[in-house]
């Protein structure tokens, strides 16, 4: 008995120990972090402290931001990056949390404790309008974004959301190695582009891969397609039809649109699989099915990450001779993704971030850095990867710029739009999934 | 006799065959996971962890169709040697390497007398040909998915290869100190104790002082308390969140190890007290009856007495609640989130939003296993102590 006491003694002082060396890690932390910002204070010279009291806004090298947003791994390393000069010059502490949750912002906002500032989809200024802080009082420089950037961020007339990062989605993955070997070349208009998919069938190839599965969310590699097809057939102003609800979902341009796709996604001699690989196979995997060896298919119709992708799984492959892409050709405008920052909370420390990221310097940096596009004027020119150059070069001379339907139209818009997409490839009637989807549009809509 | 022990043994043959089979069906998904963590990313997303102990791709057909002339390692014939990546750089697809392979050399074909292989078989050969050469560097079977994971690296290549280039991103040092980088699965796990030590201690420090209470000493009410505690039990913990963190942003406690311990303690303690005072309550009322009439204070018999007694259920408690706390990641999610993140935290982070960076998962999910399984098997004995708790007898 009296073994088993010192055994739980000594058990419980380990513990203890331990805990006690972990607590000390842990207290250590705060004045680690205070004393790496403020180091880059000190260098500064002291004639340059005035102008950058005016940058900071009267920030305190000291004060914190938190930040909420969904990326994570090498997107967050680059977003570090971006606001690197930034935290150096006003010695601000970012208190950064990371989390594809949404219920996360929903809890912090509804427990009155919600982040500075969060990073997320448009659909997020309209369900927070009400809390939100206006661009305009903090500061932004509106003047750095087009016209159609800042729309989608505007409810009710307020401007609420900063356009921080774009992709572009109309844009296709090919090799440029086997399209020269097979003689085939870079369609310019969208009849090329058909013509050139049924040469590609008469020599025996697979011109797409369409494989679209990606857990919940399966479809929307072609729900991105469907739009773009929109853009082809009938131009931006129709999308922000659909988007505004003037165009009802399940109007003769949209079913033409899921027909000229469903040609292609649901039949094996043009897509790797037929409507069986179009469903079941991994997005990432698709992109993956044109680069191997012996390709498996032609092209894949993906936005700007895949090249990420196939660099990751191919390392010796070259940007430009390998793997390369072209936008889709005919379409009217660009369609594509942007991520939005909002700010619950006015602080001097958040008006300086705004100020920053909208500055030219800040999308200039954007840019440097590579996180996919800027949105921000001062983007253009500061791309050093070779395929941000040519994305940057076709966001900035675009005319229009769609937003992606299913981001942007809110509640159950999104999912109603992949549910008649999959229902379509599998078989399923057309006219009843696209009067489901126009149902939810309405709803969405009222 | 003889005969009855063979028949006894044929009879707990299914249970035999049975019981092996559910241990391959728990088992060969975690080896197979183990066997991933050590591979290279690219192998990863092309074929599955059971064919390491194949040749690598496209060894038996370069044998076939190339080793006669090239020999083995490619460099018998020195104006075309297959060995130099400069070379084998122009051919190093089956959609370069197959022209090259149906022309003609002075007047013969490249072939001789064999066929020129079809294109799936070139493709192999290209492979190999890069493996070869020195294009392709990577091996069958690597760390880097551990020190990644370690280091909280996120690139396209590796932390090896970022370091030896000196291409790592700004806060990574490329020595040890990068095993505390605030994104890495090592600070993670420092993170992880942090939370989970005090998090085991405090709830059963408490629950066994309540428990003895319970059981041992008499006061009015005791049966209504005892009632309610455990009927807090059925208090989700999902339905407080909101509330709890309300009350913690007004008390400063938000993204904090001390609100992090308080939350699990609290919501350790209904069930801690409540077995602990079921295994104290079985106790022979004669044993502390006796002690009380020596002049045992309440103290003394709950050190001397009590808490030896129950080594067993405290141990298993602390299992339990230990593993709890460091798989949670809901709790850790809200109350500390980036703040001091967690294992579960970092895993989760490991991916992108676009799902990429995902074979570490493999090796960070072993990281965070380990732990557990020390604990498991260094406390096991009175871990089924503890299952048997009703019965043993002090």
């Amino acid at each position: 008995m009296k073994k088993r006491f010192w055994l739980l003694i000594s058990l419980f002082i380990i513990l203890a120990m331990v805990m006690a060396a972990c607590q000390s890690t842990a207290a250590e932390e705060p004045t680690v972090a205070p004393e790496e910002e403020a180091e880059p204070m000190e260098e500064a010279p002291a004639e340059e402290e005035a102008m950058v009291d005016e940058a900071c806004m009267g920030a305190q090298p000291g004060d914190e931001i938190t930040l909420l947003y969904q990326w994570s791994g090498v997107e967050e390393e680059k977003l570090n990056e971006i606001l690197a000069p930034f935290v150096e010059q006003c010695g601000v502490v970012l208190k950064p949390e990371s989390t594809r949750d949404q219920a996360l912002l929903d809890t912090k906002v509804q427990a009155g404790t919600p982040p500075d500032v969060a990073f997320w989809n448009v659909a997020q200024l309209e369900q927070y309008k009400d809390v939100l802080v206006p661009m305009d009082t903090l500061g932004a420089h509106g003047e750095n974004y087009a016209d159609f950037f800042k729309d989608p961020g505007t409810i009710d007339g307020v401007w609420l959301g900063l356009p921080v990062k774009a992709d572009i989605k109309t844009i296709i993955w090919y090799s440029p190695a086997v399209f020269e070997a097979k003689g085939y070349t870079v369609p310019t208009t969208w009849d090329e582009l058909d013509a050139l998919v049924e040469s590609m069938v008469a020599n025996g190839d697979v011109p797409w891969s369409l494989g679209m599965e990606s857990g919940d969310a399966t479809g929307w590699t072609g729900s991105d397609f469907i739009q773009d097809i929109l853009l082809v057939q009938q131009g931006p102003e129709y999308v922000m039809g659909l988007i505004s609800g003037e165009i009802a979902y399940n109007d003769a341009g949209v079913k033409q649109a899921y027909e000229t796709y469903g040609k292609w996604a649901k039949d094996p001699v043009y897509t790797v699989g037929g409507a069986e690989g179009t469903l079941s196979t991994g997005f990432n995997d698709a992109i993956l099915k044109v680069f191997s060896d012996p390709p498996e298919a032609m092209m894949v119709k993906q936005s700007g990450f895949a090249g990420g992708t196939v660099a990751e799984q191919y390392p010796d492959m070259v940007y430009g001779e390998d793997y390369d892409f072209f936008p889709i050709p005919g379409a009217q405008g660009l369609q594509g993704g942007a991520d939005w920052l909002m700010v619950f909370n006015d602080t001097p420390a958040v008006r300086a971030l705004i100020s920053y990221l909208s500055s030219l310097e800040g999308g200039a940096n954007w840019a440097k850095a590579g996180f996919d596009l800027s949105p921000n004027m001062g983007a253009d020119g500061n791309y050093t990867d070779a395929a941000l150059i040519k994305k940057g070069a076709a966001l900035a001379n675009t005319t229009g710029f769609t937003p992606d339907l299913g981001d942007t139209i809110p509640g159950g818009f999104g999912s109603a739009e992949w549910t008649a997409l999959v229902d379509y490839v599998n078989g399923g009637d057309l006219d009843a999934g696209l009067d489901a989807v126009a149902q939810a549009q309405l709803e969405a809509l009222q | 006799m003889k005969k009855n022990a063979v028949s006894k043994r044929l009879s707990n043959l299914p249970v035999h065959v049975i019981l092996i089979l559910l241990c391959a069906i728990w088992l060969i998904p975690t080896i197979g996971l183990l066997i991933t963590s050590f591979r290279p990313v690219q192998d990863i997303n092309t074929t599955g962890w059971w064919t390491i102990f194949a040749k690598p791709q496209g060894y038996e057909e370069y044998q076939t169709y190339c080793a006669s002339c090239h020999g083995e390692d490619g460099s018998l014939i020195s104006s075309a040697d297959l060995s130099d990546a400069d070379l084998v750089q122009d051919y190093r697809r089956s959609i370069t390497l197959t022209p090259s392979l149906s022309r003609e050399i002075d007047g013969e074909p490249h072939m001789g007398d064999l066929p020129v292989p079809d294109e799936d078989t070139t493709a192999s050969i290209a492979a190999y040909m890069r493996k070869l050469s020195g294009i392709d560097t990577t091996t069958k079977f690597t760390l880097d998915n551990y020190i990644d994971a370690l280091t909280g690296y996120r690139g396209n290549k590796t932390y090896r290869a970022d370091c030896a280039s000196g291409t790592q991103s700004l806060d990574l040092h490329c020595d040890i100190r990068d095993l505390a980088n605030p994104r890495g699965m090592g600070r993670a796990f420092l993170n992880s104790l942090a939370v989970t030590i005090p998090s085991t201690i405090f709830p059963i420090l408490i629950s066994s002082f309540a428990a003895y209470a319970f059981s041992w000493m008499d006061f009015k009410g005791r049966q209504w308390l005892f009632a309610l505690l455990v009927g807090l039990q059925v208090v989700p913990l999902q339905m407080t969140l909101i509330p709890v963190s309300r009350l913690f942003a007004q008390l400063g406690l938000n993204g904090t190890f001390q609100g992090i311990w308080l939350f699990h303690t609290g919501f350790g303690l209904p069930y801690a007290i409540y077995m602990m005072r079921n295994f104290l309550g079985s106790l022979p009322r004669e044993l502390f009856e006796s002690a009380y009439l020596d002049g045992a204070s309440h103290w003394t018999a709950f050190t001397k007495l009590a808490i030896p007694l129950s080594v067993p259920a405290l141990a298993s408690l602390a299992i339990f609640q230990f593993l709890w706390v460091w798989n949670d990641l809901l709790v850790a999610l809200v109350f500390l989130g980036g703040e001091h993140p967690v294992l579960t935290y970092q895993i989760g982070n490991m991916v992108t939003s676009l799902g990429s960076g995902w074979h570490l998962l493999t090796a960070a999910a072993f990281i965070s296993m380990i732990l557990p399984m020390i604990i498991f098997f260094a406390l096991q004995k009175y871990f089924v102590r503890g299952l048997l708790a009703g019965s043993v007898k002090g």
